[in-house]
């Protein structure tokens, strides 16, 4: 058993470590509080232009073939500076990936080349409908045959990067009268693509340089090319991809907790109350040691997950596992953090408000953390029942 | 055209350290490495004149020291180096500056390069003695602290910061040696598919005892963190007198009145 990673590894880990720091973390405040696309879309585009978008991509497609290790390491030092550069980077990846499994030679060297090079500023992953969370198999969009093509009628929301992504991987109902989840299947919907109609962006309380809209399919007619893998295949691809997706989701959390917690150290190891320095009363210690032991817990969970999906062995369960508790693990860091810094965590005058609100929905998007439970339960009842 | 670009491997600058248990040197366990600051400059310069060149020169990175500096070398390598030369010694450390450089001297003599860049010094040892001794020993043209850097038709045209923030412009025929300083370019991000890339380029090893005839000429006798600095001095009463205090420590301690 060996636990350290490769030269490579590391010197993914080192650049991404050194363009989040030099890069996003300068602007990441302001992004948040004032958007500003322009240098938000501008860091994607450098970022896609070091390999960042592709890093499980065939070299071949314009992606980096680093392995999946690599894509939870970079992720997690993104998100130290910037979670809501980590998320676009996480999500552009999870679309990347399943075009390659899925897609067909056309499609692969159609889209992959122009999402991996940052011609696409971002991908979309339009599954979720307002009668369709937690419950993804209930969505009623509907994908009708049209000549040689198909008609998208339906509703999607908070679709992460809507309003630049170059392409949208939509999920629609192709067959109503199959079972529940047996008759929806992947389109691939190009921005601009008339019945494509960006709507409304949410206002939310986190990561919120990171558009979210809603996407609304208005008879929206893509060509019989658009299918993306098999007919009526489309629910199982994306509870498949979701999984790689979550050891995205996990490594970001595990950077925005890792960020809170060095931000409240540090500041407690300078800040001084009744003659001594904080880091000198128990209360706070327990917290920074509870804290470091959950955040390494969850990233030795993500890396095994991580090792497991790069080197081909199931990892559904695992990546739930990880996604779960680093989630978990960063929410309860940062609200330490906050606590650490008294009145100022409270305050825009100090990161850690800003980390406290970015990791609150990582134990939501990508599959609530209930959801988790589930699907690891059902994992381990596997060998039982 | 044939370039040689000389990297060290150096510890986190914001590392805490602490003495070895030899108490010669710092001890390296939990310490992470890192390509050396003015060697990036060195690498980016190098990469560059390639690329102005068409491609024609071929690059070689080396560095000297335990296997861990494979790492270094293969970030080198990402940036655009060609080959890499590892001159392994698990104990560079305890050598001095004469010692590496006659070391690297003896790799190059043989091969012919036309152009050696190296940092200005490294970020842990700080000696800068390496890239002009390694110059001498060759019998090349060497300028140190480059700011600027040009090449046409086997002359290199380089500004060096002097004191007092003054510049001066020279000209060198090559064979050539230069030491690179901060403010001579922006050193690329290695790219993720270049990272990958790497992996399948030459690196090539030479054991030090090979390379290295030559005894020390100097020794580190030991090392230690300075001495805790004392609180600083408060003045404290009449303004008027705080004033005349002040003024006398400025004309004893300092040279701001002279």
């Amino acid at each position: 058993m060996n636990f350290d990673l490769s030269e490579e590894q590391k010197l993914i880990q080192e650049t991404a470590r050194q363009f989040a720091s030099e890069r996003l973390a300068p602007v990441a405040a302001r992004l948040d509080r004032e958007g500003d696309r322009e240098t938000f879309l501008a860091n994607l585009k450098e970022l896609a232009g070091l390999g960042f978008m592709g890093l499980n991509v065939y070299q071949a497609y314009g992606g980096s073939e680093t392995g999946s290790v690599a894509f939870s390491l970079a992720i997690t030092e993104i998100a130290r500076a910037c979670a809501s550069t980590a998320v676009t980077v996480s999500v552009n990846n999870m679309v990347c990936e399943l075009i390659q499994s899925v897609g067909s030679e056309e499609q692969k060297l159609r889209y992959l080349p122009r999402i991996c090079s940052g011609s696409y500023p971002a991908a979309s992953f339009a599954l979720t409908e307002p009668g369709a969370g937690s419950d993804a198999a209930a969505l009623s969009t509907r994908a009708e045959a049209d000549g040689d093509g198909w008609r998208l009628t339906g509703t999607k929301v908070f679709i992460t990067s809507a309003p630049y992504a170059g392409v949208f991987v939509v999920w629609a109902v192709t067959d109503p009268a199959a079972g529940k989840g047996n008759g929806i299947s992947c389109f691939l919907v190009e921005a601009g693509t008339p019945g494509l109609v960006i709507g409304r962006e949410e206002v939310k309380t986190g990561q919120r340089a990171s558009a979210t809209n809603e996407v609304l399919l208005d008879g929206c007619r893509v060509p019989r090319e658009a299918l993306l893998g098999r007919l009526n295949d489309g629910y199982r691809i994306a509870m498949s991809e979701l999984a790689g997706g979550r050891i995205g989701i996990g490594s970001l959390a595990l950077g925005v907790g890792l960020a809170a917690m060095d931000f409240a150290t540090a500041y407690a190891a300078q800040r001084e109350q009744f003659d001594r320095k904080l880091v000198e009363f128990e209360a706070l210690q327990w917290m920074i040691a509870d804290s470091y032991t959950e955040l390494e817990a969850a990233r030795l969970l993500l890396m095994n997950a991580a090792f497991r999906k790069e080197t081909g062995k199931g990892f559904a369960k695992e990546a739930s596992m990880a996604k779960l508790f680093a989630s978990d693990a960063a929410n309860r860091a940062c609200y330490k953090a906050v606590q650490m810094l008294g009145g100022y965590g409270y305050t825009a005058s100090y990161p850690v408000e800003r980390y406290a609100r970015d990791a609150r929905i990582t134990s939501i998007y990508e599959g609530t953390n209930e959801i988790q439970r589930l699907i690891i339960a059902r994992e381990v009842l596997r060998s039982f029942i | 055209m044939k370039i040689l670009v000389c990297i060290k491997q150096v510890p986190d600058m914001e590392s805490r350290f602490k003495p070895d248990s030899a108490g010669g040197w710092y001890s390296d366990t939990d310490l992470a490495f890192r390509m050396n600051e003015y060697d990036e400059y060195a690498v980016e310069q190098a990469v560059q004149l390639k690329e102005q060149l068409g491609g024609e020169p071929e690059v070689v990175v080396l560095s000297v020291g335990p296997d861990r500096v494979v790492e270094a070398l293969k970030k080198a390598l990402a940036m655009g180096c060609d080959r890499a030369v590892q001159v392994q010694d698990p104990a560079a450390h305890l050598k001095d500056p004469w010692q590496i450089a006659s070391a690297i001297a003896g790799y190059a003599k043989g091969e012919n390069f036309d152009l050696i860049f190296t940092g200005l010094q490294s970020q842990d040892r700080g000696s800068a003695q390496v890239g002009v001794t390694l110059a001498e020993i060759l019998g090349f043209s060497s300028v140190t602290t480059i700011v600027g850097f040009e090449y046409a038709d086997g002359t290199a045209t380089v500004r060096r910061e002097l004191e007092g923030g003054l510049k001066a412009r020279v000209q060198l025929k090559t064979p050539a040696l230069v030491t690179c300083q901060l403010g001579l370019n922006v050193p690329r991000y290695p790219t993720l598919p270049n990272i990958m890339k790497a992996k399948k380029k030459e690196i090539l090893t030479l054991p030090m005892a090979d390379l290295l005839h030559e005894e020390a000429r100097s020794a580190t006798v030991s090392f230690y963190p300075p001495p805790k600095r004392s609180g600083g001095i408060v003045l404290e009463g009449d303004v008027a007198l705080q004033v005349d205090q002040l003024l006398d420590i400025l004309r004893d301690k300092t040279t701001v009145l002279r």
